[in-house]
């Protein structure tokens, strides 16, 4: 990394809040466009192939996207290799089913049970994981998520969760008159140039409802990604992070590795529970078929791509084990490929090459290339206690970069923002190598 | 009484296919302290090779199965030296990703190639019963395929103990360095443990849906593939004849104990985990196991 960077902007500054605001408002607008792009014309053709992304696909990796943000907290963060985070997605997709069909809650407020039950159930399953780690964690994972599909079959809980043929909820969210929905989509509409890409016309309840989902979900997976961005870079986040590193000094050092390793377990679950509250509002059906062990490493391939041990790994990784499935299952025909070979589960095997491939040779996920690259144009210069000090771009990368916490990637990784999520371990954030020895 | 006899029976069957997989599992954890996700998947696609060539190509049965065997075994051979070798052993979780990946990529390539269609896989063992006790029958299917499984472990301790790959592939799996240091060439050594995995779990997989009861599709190994693993748990994963009991028990677990408790057969599944999950937490070495001594 000779180059340096095209800008550089120094933390706490006012360019440096400027530039992270911009960041977050190009976000949240981008979000609004999605929302009305895609409720009923968004069409995005690769190769002729008329597939269609529909906002309630997205809103279904929004529900992958917070169960792998889950698995980021156990296996990312905290090293352990749960395979068994499926199981977790459908208790609660099953709890939300159940609650809301049987019992008329609101999505919503089955939170209220999904969240401490799923907690509970993960730090349980978290304590036969402080004997057992590594290779044999995942296989005791895997064999966990293999028997939910039997266990919501039991004859004995079949009332509940009606057996093979799945928990239906009939239950709608209905956006509230308040909300401008069609106001909004008629502007987005009178924009020269891109206008027709937000459909015509006012939209019809269930457009309106789509959007109303797609937007609350979204809400929720915000407030998800802060309180785990708090929890990471929190005292409790750092003793995650040197249980990861190295297990032994942690313990010396005097964290207690039975809380934090459960504690784990336990959030990453919980966020498993919403991931699958969030499925059910979009799907609408809970079937035993649909939480099998495929789907807990359909979550693990979404680790891995996105980038293991990053929060914007999350989104990346939801996104792709929805959409590259989805893509490959309506893509009939496909340039140089023979047609017979597009028939049938082309999407596993993409990504099972895809997990292959990223391996070797991007081990740090798609979020470290991009990382990467934006270390190219912005870096961001961190506040020390002393002022700013100008230190040479390859000292700070240099030394960043053997700090950088992303466990399957080194030496990949530049400072950016985000670099504060993966900060060093164990120390309060005051100064760095780097920049201490520049300190009087 | 004769439902008690019918059941033992039942368990047998079952676990000796479980004791087979479980088998080709130990043979890759003792090369390279690696559970390989993708056995079940290895042995359901050289089970297709088998039904391929005996059904379409028209060999005889057998033959069929052993020429199934060397191409898996090649395969596999090839996979070790392309994806495996060029990770350090001691580090698993690329390891695992990788098996992960070959799991959905086999997976979906079989479905891709044979289609989601059930097919009935020819018989390897004569029909009809060897024995009966009024309703309780062994057929010969259960009689072939523990003999089956007795020749194969019979066949591979031979093979580890009294041929100069056999000892090459011991000095590896007890000490990497020590053996590279001696001279073991370790790369070609631990590319044969896999092509033997495979091979076994070919034989493993076309036993299994030789069963007339079951039917050849792509998913017909992922139950088993739990199953395996906590037999060659429970056995000790690096103990060939432990998994040779370890998959009885399970079966015997399956088959005995599940159906006298007041849950559907469907929880035999959890019954293994469960067991799985008991070795791993009380005696992670296993009943036959080497215990694994963690230096600091």
């Amino acid at each position: 990394m000779a180059t340096s960077p095209i800008f550089q902007l120094h933390e706490g500054t006012a360019a440096q809040r400027t530039y992270k605001g911009v960041g977050i408002a190009l976000g949240l607008l981008a979000l609004v466009l999605v929302a009305f792009a895609f409720t009923d014309t968004g069409q995005i053709e690769l190769f002729d192939n008329g597939y269609t992304i529909s906002l309630g696909r997205i809103t279904k990796a929004v529900s992958y996207i917070v169960a792998v943000l889950g698995l980021q907290i156990v296996a990312g963060f905290n090293g352990q290799l749960s395979l068994g985070q499926g199981f977790f997605f459908g208790t609660g997709a099953y709890i939300s089913a159940i609650l809301v069909a049987d019992y008329n809650w609101s999505y919503l407020s089955t939170l209220i049970v999904v969240v401490p039950v799923c907690f509970l159930l993960g730090m349980a399953f978290g304590i036969p994981a402080l004997r057992i780690s590594g290779l044999y964690l995942a296989l005791v994972t895997l064999g966990l998520a293999a028997v939910f599909p039997s266990i919501v079959q039991l004859e004995q809980i079949a009332e509940y969760t009606n057996g093979a043929g799945g928990k239906v909820v009939d239950s709608k969210l209905v956006a509230p008159d308040w909300l401008p929905l069609d106001a909004i989509a008629n502007f987005l509409q009178a924009i020269p140039l891109i206008g027709d890409y937000f459909g015509d016309g006012d939209l019809s309840n269930g457009e309106k409802e789509k959007i109303w989902v797609f937007m609350l979900m979204v809400v929720i997976t915000l407030v998800c990604f802060k309180m785990v961005s708090n929890l990471i870079q929190s005292r409790p986040g750092r003793a995650l992070r040197a249980i990861r590193d190295n297990e032994t000094s942690a313990a010396v050092t005097g964290m207690n590795l039975a809380l934090y390793k459960t504690l784990a377990f336990g959030v990453a679950s919980a966020l498993g529970g919403v991931g699958g509250m969030i499925y059910i509002t979009e799907t609408g059906i809970a079937s035993p078929n649909d939480f099998t062990q495929l789907l807990s490493i359909l979550f693990i391939v979404g680790l891995v791509v996105g980038g293991v041990g990053t929060l914007s790994g999350a989104v990346i990784g939801g996104l792709v084990i929805v959409f590259v499935p989805d893509w490959a299952s309506s893509t009939q025909s496909f340039p140089g490929v023979p047609e017979k070979w597009l028939e049938g589960p082309t999407g596993n095997l993409i990504l099972g090459i895809l997990l292959i491939v990223l391996t070797f040779v991007l081990p740090g996920g798609v979020v470290s290339g991009i990382r990467r690259i934006k270390a190219r144009i912005v870096r961001i210069v961190p506040q020390t206690p002393g002022g700013y000090t100008e230190v040479s771009g390859d000292e700070t990368t240099a030394t960043r970069t053997a700090e950088d916490a992303t466990p399957v990637s080194e030496g990949a990784t530049a400072p950016t923002d985000t670099a504060r999520v993966t900060d060093d371990i164990g120390q309060e954030p005051v100064t760095h190598g780097a920049d201490s020895r520049e300190l009087p | 009484m004769e439902l008690f006899v019918a059941r033992l029976f039942d368990g047998f069957s079952n676990g000796a296919t479980y004791a087979l997989i479980a088998l080709a599992l130990v043979m890759i954890f003792k090369a390279t302290t690696l559970i390989n996700f993708a056995q079940g998947e290895f042995a359901m696609i050289g089970a297709f090779f088998v039904f391929v060539l005996a059904v379409e190509q028209g060999l005889p049965v057998w033959l069929a199965v052993f020429v199934g065997m060397l191409i898996s075994a090649v395969l596999a051979a090839g996979i070790e030296r392309t994806l495996i070798r060029p990770f350090d052993p001691a580090d698993h979780l690329p390891l695992v990703i990788i098996t992960l990946g070959l799991f959905l990529g086999i997976n979906a390539l079989a479905g891709m190639i044979w289609g989601f269609n059930t097919r009935a896989f020819p018989e390897l063992f004569p029909s009809g019963n060897a024995l009966s006790f009024g309703q309780a029958t062994l057929s010969w299917y259960t009689v072939g395929v523990v003999f089956v499984t007795i020749v194969v472990a019979s066949g591979l301790t031979l093979l580890l103990n009294k041929t100069k790959i056999g000892l090459a592939f011991r000095a590896v799996s007890s000490n990497l360095e020590s053996s590279e240091l001696v001279g073991v060439r370790v790369g070609p050594t631990l590319q044969f443990g896999w092509a033997i995995a495979a091979a076994v779990g070919t034989l493993g997989a076309s036993v299994y849906v030789a069963n007339p009861i079951l039917q050849l599709e792509p998913s017909v190994m992922g139950r088993v593939l739990i199953f395996s693993v906590s037999a060659a748990a429970l056995g000790g994963l690096d103990s060939l004849w432990g998994a040779i009991i370890g998959g009885l028990a399970i079966g015997m677990v399956q088959s005995i104990v599940v159906p006298y408790t007041p849950f559907p057969s469907e929880m035999g599944l959890a019954a293994a985990v469960l067991v799985l999950m008991l070795v791993l937490l009380f005696k992670p070495s296993g009943l036959f196991g080497t215990p694994r001594v963690e230096r600091v």
